[in-house]
């Protein structure tokens, strides 16, 4: 694995403030998900447990707690910016990698937010009126948003495991076997702490009377055990000899875990409600070490794979800076190139095929089975060439250019007219020919040219189907010489043959015949005054 | 590469981050700057006057602006983000090495933005009579946040169209200062308040109002709304002529697209006829009946959201070839990496084709080639289908293409490789236009084996 940019490598920030930062805002950013999952579940429970429990009247609880709901989780939304940020920075690639492997579902993140955040929304609204809407609105809201921890502990879960990328990515891109109970434990412990926190939460600054914490303190309590339990299968799954820094941040959590059951049932004891804020620290304490561990754990693995990573990308780097010069040459001259004036499209767009000369010899040109053609002794419409700018030709490498819009192509049509004449009037064929070679040129046209150029020129409807199509002669010709050269030689990568064995006098017939049809064709089409030039000027 | 290739089926990278930012646009300049401007506005008017309606409009207005903030504008925020982070990893991951610290400062700046509307909404029942003056403090404070807010995310947009000396010279400040950084933020700004004078015109019309009070705010807000669009045009008109040439010359074809343009009349007519409307939107509501202003004000909406798009997508396209001017092209590979892979070689080079199965196959190699230079922009089948683009030319041809795109197409980034894998780009390519290869993941370009393929 190499390939790491100089900007990859490059530290913006010292590497202890950057860690320092993270977990600070990872923490801030975790709690307010937690209590934005805890107000979700407790709020949705609540209401379900007084529409359908009986006591219809009093979905008020619920309503009070889902009024936090809005302030919740927006802070869990802009806190998680600056994690965000920092990992990117820290674990570009791991985390990108992670986030790659689970593409899919880490877009739908972005729809997944929105449906949950709006369907709360409308929930919290008019709680009281037409109870299903409003279960049917709670549900979704919920499935929508406990999806988002599952999809970043999934996340999390490839992100700390690299050596398993590969395994995840030819495995469908899913997580499988020890990874998905790592998963499945990891997003259950982050639910219940979620309803630990919630429960806390609205114990001290939602309920109002005795009932209303005597309920929450039920769930606070089973929340805890159920960490514990989660914790123990948890542990399982670390490493043999995780280290005493882990183990003592695990214990450290426990402890203050502990020591919040301890203030329940002590106050249980006593038939008193919990009534000391100091449950409030002792929770923040269990974040703060879980969390630790967590991040510890997470560095022994990635902490080395960066080491490694940063040192290839270093040597990577010396490989491309030699380069760095002539790029940065190109990249400046580029930006003097402006595509506006047709000389500049010929030249940048035309030309490595057709040739700076327009002579159809450009650097590319050998390498096409159909030569390009020579520009200069094309001579046809200007809907003609606007039609094969459009669209190209078909069967050939000519590709179409509107890619320009109309004002580029009228300004390279006008080029090519000014540069190489391609929409004057086809020039007048001087050689002389016999009437005898004229006559069998004449049945040669209608024997061997006609089944595919069709007697009027156009193109017979055999030839609709070839790839490329004969030529419209009636708008499109070549110079004299260069028609003399394709009917004597043939168009190469096409259909048109060699006809090197009629006589020379009779090939130039043909050319004479072909060049008519335009000229009939121009007659018809344009009358008055141009007619008159024009038959003045093609007179021999 | 090291990080492996994701496209979004059918609809390809760009267009879905391009629904995504243009949502947020719509919510962040429309009602988190302009329309909680407008409120704080209607909130000070409501106090100056002792007005009960202009105060309940403000507080009614501003319920329904910060859920659709909280819940889709922070969202969508985040959203390009997250979105960029699965399908230009590099491409995001470099620039934040370069912005590290707006970036950082966004995060305490969009903090504080938050927890302040946040303490704006809950206190406004709070915070009455004689500290009602502070509570309009609180919602000018606000203000203030999300400018700075649009100040830092301006500078970091201006660098990907005019970078300056940043390619030469790496240096921050002329890349977050760079030229078009003061007309595109007084052109945000402009756009934030004809937006927010809209959205604040349409919540006026469309909730049970006063009748002479409708008609007191709906001139307001009319007068805000021609003020905020003759300056955007004006910013508009600042912001591409600072534009390089080179890149504004592909702004018609930007919006157009190749259905349109050989129509380039249409892109006048449609700016033309939608700036007409919005002039007359905001007449009639000075001066016009109510029921014609509710007849405009969906179509104007509609248009300025148009408008709104257009400019993101004109601004986005015309930088072209490149993700970081100077330094990366848009499909994520970087400028010295093109004549070093057109030497050593792009699947040597990369990672995940490396570690991948049947990479000796041309099929797969090819697939590979077209994911790393090609899919940044180009689906198979899709929008902006690489079929239809190939479709009529020889292999040969294609061969030839494939070297020029960059010179032939001068928005398109060059091919990256040696000549021999463009060969094999060429035939996978052709193979592809032919129907004889096809694909059978589409979000990994992965080429389905056996019997679909070689006819």
């Amino acid at each position: 694995m190499n390939n790491l940019s100089d900007l990859l490598i490059s530290k913006p920030i010292p590497e202890a403030l950057l860690r320092g930062l993270l977990f600070t805002s990872f923490t801030l950013h975790l709690l307010f998900v937690l209590l934005t999952l805890g107000t979700a579940i407790l709020a949705l429970a609540y209401f379900i447990d007084s529409w359908y429990g009986g006591r219809a009247k009093e979905p008020r609880f619920g309503k009070r707690m889902l009024k936090t709901f809005m302030a919740h989780k927006s802070l869990a939304v802009v806190l998680g910016v600056a994690p965000l940020l920092l990992i990117q920075v820290g674990s570009t690639i791991p985390f990108f990698t992670a986030v790659n492997l689970f593409a899919p579902y880490w877009l739908l993140l972005v729809v997944f937010l929105i449906i949950a955040f709006l369907s709360f929304d409308a929930f919290g609204h008019k709680i009281y009126a037409h109870r299903h809407i409003h279960l049917a609105l709670g549900v979704i809201a919920l499935a929508f948003l406990l999806a988002v921890p599952g999809i970043f502990a999934a996340i999390l879960t490839a992100f700390e495991n690299p050596d398993k990328w590969q395994a995840i990515m030819s495995g469908g891109h899913r997580l499988t076997g020890a990874l998905a109970v790592l998963w499945l434990l990891r997003y259950l412990h982050v639910l219940g702490a979620a309803v630990v926190f919630g429960a806390g939460f609205h114990y001290f600054f939602t309920a109002e009377d005795d009932t209303e914490r005597k309920s929450l303190q039920k769930w606070f309590v089973a929340g805890i055990l159920l960490q514990l339990i989660l914790g123990i299968l948890l542990y399982g799954t670390l490493p043999a000899r995780p280290g005493y820094v882990i183990i003592t941040s695990l214990f450290a959590g426990i402890a203050a875990a502990s020591i919040s059951l301890w203030f329940v049932f002590s106050a249980a004891r006593k038939g008193l409600p919990l009534n000391s804020k100091m449950v409030l620290p002792v929770l923040m304490l269990v974040l703060v070490s879980m969390l630790l561990a967590r991040q510890f754990l997470q560095d022994r693995t990635l902490l080395p794979l960066q080491k490694r990573l940063e040192a290839n990308a270093t040597a990577y780097e010396n490989e491309l800076k030699p380069f760095e010069r002539q790029t940065l040459d190109a990249y400046g001259a580029s930006l003097k190139v402006v595509y506006d004036s047709g000389e500049i499209i010929y030249a940048k767009s035309c030309a490595f095929c057709h040739g700076a000369k327009g002579d159809g010899k450009g650097v590319e040109a050998k390498g096409l089975s159909i030569p390009p053609e020579d520009i200069a002794a094309i001579r046809t419409t200007r809907g003609q060439l606007y039609d094969i700018l459009k669209y190209g030709v078909h069967g050939s490498a000519m590709p179409y250019f509107i890619f320009f819009d109309k004002d580029k192509l009228d300004s390279l049509m006008d080029y090519m007219d000014r540069t190489y004449h391609v929409l004057s009037p086809p020039e007048a064929v001087l050689v002389s020919v016999s009437k005898p070679a004229m006559e069998q040129a004449n049945s040669t046209y209608g024997q061997a040219c006609a089944g595919c150029h069709g007697m009027d020129g156009k193109g017979s409807k055999l030839s609709q189907g070839f790839k490329p199509r004969p030529p419209d002669f009636t708008v499109y010709s070549l110079s004299p010489k260069r028609a003399f050269e394709v009917i004597s030689n043939s168009y190469p990568g096409t259909m048109m043959p060699a006809f090197e064995s009629l006589p020379e006098e009779v090939r130039w017939g043909l050319v004479k015949i072909v060049n008519e049809k335009r000229r009939q064709s121009r007659a018809l089409a344009s009358p008055g005054s141009r007619l008159g030039v024009e038959s003045a000027s093609s007179r021999p | 590469m090291q990080f492996p290739i994701f496209q979004v089926p059918y609809l390809g990278n760009g267009m879905i981050i391009a629904l995504d930012a243009v949502l947020h646009v719509i919510i962040s300049h429309g009602l988190a700057i302009g329309a909680i401007t407008l409120i704080v506005i209607s909130e000070y008017l409501g106090f100056k006057k002792s007005s009960q309606d202009w105060e309940n409009f403000a507080k009614e207005f501003l319920k329904f602006t910060i859920i659709i903030t909280t819940s889709v504008g922070a969202v969508t925020g985040a959203g390009i983000w997250l979105i960029t982070s699965a399908l230009a990893p590099l491409g995001i991951g470099s620039m934040l090495r370069v912005f590290f610290w707006p970036w950082f400062l966004e995060w305490i700046v969009f903090t504080g933005e938050l927890i302040i509307i946040l303490l704006y909404y809950f206190t406004w029942d709070k915070w009455t009579a004689e500290r009602k003056r502070r509570h309009i403090y609180l919602g000018a404070s606000y203000v203030v946040f999300a400018l700075a807010s649009a100040f830092l995310i301006t500078g970091i947009l201006g660098f990907m169209l005019t970078p300056d000396g940043w390619p030469w010279n790496k240096s921050f400040w002329s890349a977050f200062f760079n030229p078009s950084f003061l007309p595109q933020l007084l052109l945000r700004i402009g756009l934030a308040f004809s937006l927010g004078a809209l959205f604040s015109a349409a919540f006026l019309l469309f909730t049970r109002r006063e009748k002479d009070f409708r008609k007191e705010a709906l001139r307001f807000f009319g007068k805000a709304a021609l003020v905020s669009f003759s300056a955007t045009v004006l910013f508009t008109w600042w912001y591409f002529s600072v534009v390089p040439s080179t890149f504004k010359t592909y702004a018609v074809f930007s919006v157009l697209t190749s259905r349109f343009s050989q129509q380039p009349e249409l892109f006048w007519y449609a700016n033309g006829a939608g700036a007409v409307l919005l002039l007359l939107f905001s007449l009639v509501s000075m001066k016009g009946p109510a029921v014609l202003t509710k007849l405009l004000i969906i179509p104007a909406l509609l248009v300025s959201m148009g408008l709104v798009s257009e400019f993101e997508r004109v601004r986005e396209f015309i930088r072209g070839p490149y993700l970081m001017p100077g330094y990366m092209y848009a499909n994520q590979v970087l400028l010295n990496e093109t004549p070093f892979f057109s030497k050593e070689g792009t699947l040597k080079n990369d990672f995940w084709f490396n570690h991948g199965p049947d990479n000796q196959e041309a099929m797969v190699q090819g697939a590979y080639l077209f994911a790393r230079n090609c899919s940044a922009c180009h689906t198979i089948g899709g929008i902006n289908d690489i079929v239809k683009k190939v479709d009529g030319r020889t292999e040969d041809g294609i061969f030839v293409i494939i070297g020029y795109t960059h010179e032939m197409v001068p928005f398109m980034p060059p091919f990256s490789g040696t000549e021999a894998e463009r060969r094999t780009l060429a035939g996978y390519l052709y193979g592809i236009a032919q129907g004889t290869i096809k694909l059978q993941d589409p979000s990994r370009l992965v080429p389905a084996k056996g019997g679909g393929n070689h006819e």
